[in-house]
């Protein structure tokens, strides 16, 4: 059947939008003057659901502390969550659904595989997303996309970093061996500890840092003491080790018969933070672990302050980990690129992002044009056991170093160069 | 020597930690004939009450609490096995294996939930008791005594149970059951309480190895799934029902992973997988033959 437009349909179809206009410039008005609605795609059930806990803390923590202190250009920010469940199927689908809802500014991401599907998803459905403490290097080198932001460290600046002050502080330490998980994160981790030890060490010494074959680990075992006897065959100094989570704490309490961490003078934890010292207490052996953000390093900074207390009080739990500063930053750094934008939408928000500066609880930080990828301190802390302690551990020393000196340079489409570290 | 030594002492560990939890889930599918998926979810059960027993008493136990905490773990996950027996196993007698893998899927997800709501989610973890937190040397080679426990408990637990299989009445009448349930009914047997029985003393091994394993291991939701997996590829090998193939499946397998590290270590943890899919190619009932049990 033919449609024929003919004088009296115009006339109507122009009536009908005449009503209809002053609802339509009432939504549009809704939509840039109303709350603003912030997707948060986090894991909330199996088995990451404690690391998507720490993110919706620190998310809701960000948003009510933006709200206290008048909104964004007056307008309140609103979170509407959604179950990751760390697969990127599920998260495709959490992140185009609150597209859908109107909310394409999105936050929360912590796995790599889900940041890297992210890209290509949003570049489709119009939407942006800063990832909230996914390590992989790829999401600012080859798989960069111009729609995923990363406001935390890079895996380099964070190990880049670990390496770095380990090296300055004790550079007697040269014979280095790694025991590393076997996926593609661990491997990332370790050739950029070795790039990194490889380059200082003879900085600093004039000698050649010995760095052994690593000591590759499957991921989720019960056991490990295969590892541990090839670990213990080794003749090194410090030990490096990007083992994460609950396989970190079974690697720790299975290596303590044997003495391995008494063998050698330093252990290196490229990302734990409080995970293995709050599940091994007393027993936890002394070393360094990489921090997203630690509070005692950001004493004084009222974000930190806010975010550290607003966690104690919501939660009664004493020792927050980076993530919720990671999500924290993801709302500081939007609500700073809507305030100067002066709207929501994606490709605006995405320009106002790029460049950006914006103060978070670690401080200011500074997200590259390039690359998406901010420049942020980089924070260890030294943890050892203490008696005296109710947790029975201690941090007794810690650093924050300047995330210029230690993160990479932008190469936005390309692989990581371990030549420039 | 020394490196050689060390390889069969941790293929032996891998070996009896895995048995451990593989015991309870071989009887049940001898018996049962219910490939049980909440085993591994029964067995992080009892070690998350071993480790709230531990933790009732400082932290820090004698060897006697331990073994009685991991005991007691076995008896309050036993009583577990006598309510999922009544409320599920009853119930998946007569129907297809589908709807058991579903049913006892969904239990497995029940566990991890509950654990979540009772110890959260929070990683845990404690060490062995002052007892067994020694090495040995046995000239060059260093062996953690918690280790050598774990091996010997693994031999305890299969000479045990070939023992109540083989020697014991109700061993025998739990075989009777199992080959031919039918005619046990028809010569007056109890079917039904024997039934009961296997599922509460299976349930009671899955908690006495949880509580035994408990230290030198992460304590977590995802605890229910590590050893699952192992378990399940050394029932399988041992020929589904078998506790004797159980436990020279369980030898096997943790002497090729041992060694597969120890010769090729770019390639860790998949030695196990790589041994069950060639040995099963090649002999597919298994090393002892189907439905053996005992």
């Amino acid at each position: 059947m033919a449609y024929k437009i003919n004088r009296r349909a115009v006339v109507k179809g122009m009536g009908a939008t005449g009503l209809a206009m002053p609802f339509l410039n009432a939504a549009t008005a809704s939509a840039q003057s109303g709350p603003i609605t912030l997707g948060v795609v986090t894991p909330l059930s199996g088995p990451a659901q404690l690391i998507g806990n720490f993110v919706r803390h620190g998310a809701e923590i960000g948003a009510d502390y933006i709200n206290a202190n008048g909104g964004v250009n007056g307008r309140e920010i609103q979170l509407e969550f959604r179950d990751s469940k760390v697969n990127p199927n599920d998260a495709s689908v959490a992140a185009r659904e609150l597209i859908g809802a109107g909310a394409n500014l999105q936050l929360g991401t912590i796995s790599s595989a889900v940041a890297l599907a992210m890209g290509p998803l949003l570049e489709s459905e119009g939407g942006v997303v800063i990832t909230s403490g996914a390590g992989t290097d790829k999401l600012n080198h080859e798989n960069y996309n111009p729609h995923v932001f990363r406001v935390g460290d890079s895996p380099v600046s964070r190990n880049a970093g670990l390496v770095r002050h380990i090296a300055n502080s004790r550079p007697d330490i040269r014979k280095w061996a790694g025991i590393i998980p076997d996926h593609e994160y661990g491997r990332t981790t370790w050739k950029i500890f070795e790039a990194t030890m490889r380059k200082v060490i003879p900085e600093l010494t004039g000698e050649e840092a010995e760095i052994a074959e690593p000591v590759l680990v499957p991921y989720g075992s019960g056991d490990y003491r295969n590892y541990i006897s090839q670990a213990m065959r080794l003749d090194v100094e410090g030990i490096y080790t990007s083992v994460y989570g609950g396989d970190a704490v079974t690697l720790y309490q299975q290596s303590q018969p044997f003495g391995l961490f008494e063998k050698t003078d330093v252990l290196l934890d490229s990302a734990n933070e409080f995970l293995v010292a709050t599940a091994m207490r007393e027993q936890t052996p002394a070393h360094w672990s990489g921090f997203h953000w630690y509070y005692e390093a950001n004493k004084g900074n009222p974000l930190s302050d806010d975010l550290y207390s607003s966690y104690v009080e919501r939660t009664g739990d004493q020792y927050p980990m980076g993530w919720a500063a990671e999500a924290h930053a993801a709302i500081m750094a939007y609500a700073k690129a809507i305030e100067k934008t002066g709207n929501t939408d994606t490709m605006d928000v995405i320009a106002a992002l790029k460049g950006l500066s914006f103060d978070s609880a670690t401080g200011m930080r500074h997200i590259r044009e390039e690359d998406n990828q901010a420049i942020k301190n980089a924070e260890l802390a030294f943890i050892e056991p203490s008696s005296s302690e109710d947790s029975g551990f201690a941090v007794t020393d810690y650093v924050s170093l300047d995330g210029e000196k230690v993160v990479e340079p932008a190469r936005p489409g390309k692989t990581l160069d371990l030549s420039t570290l | 020597m020394y490196d050689i030594g060390m390889t069969v002492f941790n293929g032996l560990a891998w070996a009896m930690a895995t048995f451990l939890v593989a015991a309870g889930l071989t009887l049940i599918f001898g018996i049962l004939h219910i490939l049980n998926f909440a085993h591994g979810g029964f067995f992080m059960i009892g070690a998350y009450v071993s480790y709230s027993i531990m933790m009732a008493f400082g932290g820090s136990l004698p060897l006697w609490l331990y073994l009685v905490g991991a005991m007691a773990s076995g008896i309050v996950v036993g009583l577990l096995g006598w309510a999922v027996d009544k409320l599920v196993f009853r119930r998946l007698r007569d129907v297809e294996d589908a709807y058991s893998l579903i049913a006892t899927y969904a239990l497995l997800l029940v566990c991890g939930g509950a654990v979540q709501l009772i110890w959260g989610l929070n990683y845990m973890g404690v060490m062995p008791p002052p007892a067994l937190n020694t090495v040995v040397f046995v000239g060059d080679m260093f062996m953690p005594t918690f280790t050598i426990f774990i091996i010997l408990s693994g031999i305890v637990a299969y000479i045990g149970l070939e023992f109540f299989i083989s020697k014991t009445s109700t061993g025998r009448l739990i075989r009777v059951v199992a080959a031919d349930p039918w005619m046990a009914q028809l010569l007056g047997l109890n079917v039904k309480k024997i039934y009961l029985i296997t599922v509460i003393f299976s349930f009671a091994m899955a908690g006495t190895a949880g509580g035994l394993l408990m230290p030198n291991q992460s304590l977590s939701p995802e605890l229910g799934g590590i050893f699952l997996l192992q378990a399940f590829g050394v029932v399988i090998l041992g020929g589904m029902g078998s506790i004797r193939g159980a436990f020279y499946a369980a030898l096997l397998l943790g002497l090729i992973e041992s060694f597969g590290t120890y010769f090729f270590p770019q390639y860790p943890g998949i030695f196990f997988l790589l041994a069950l899919a060639v040995i099963l190619l090649l002999k597919p009932e298994g090393i002892m033959g189907k439905g053996q049990t005992a």
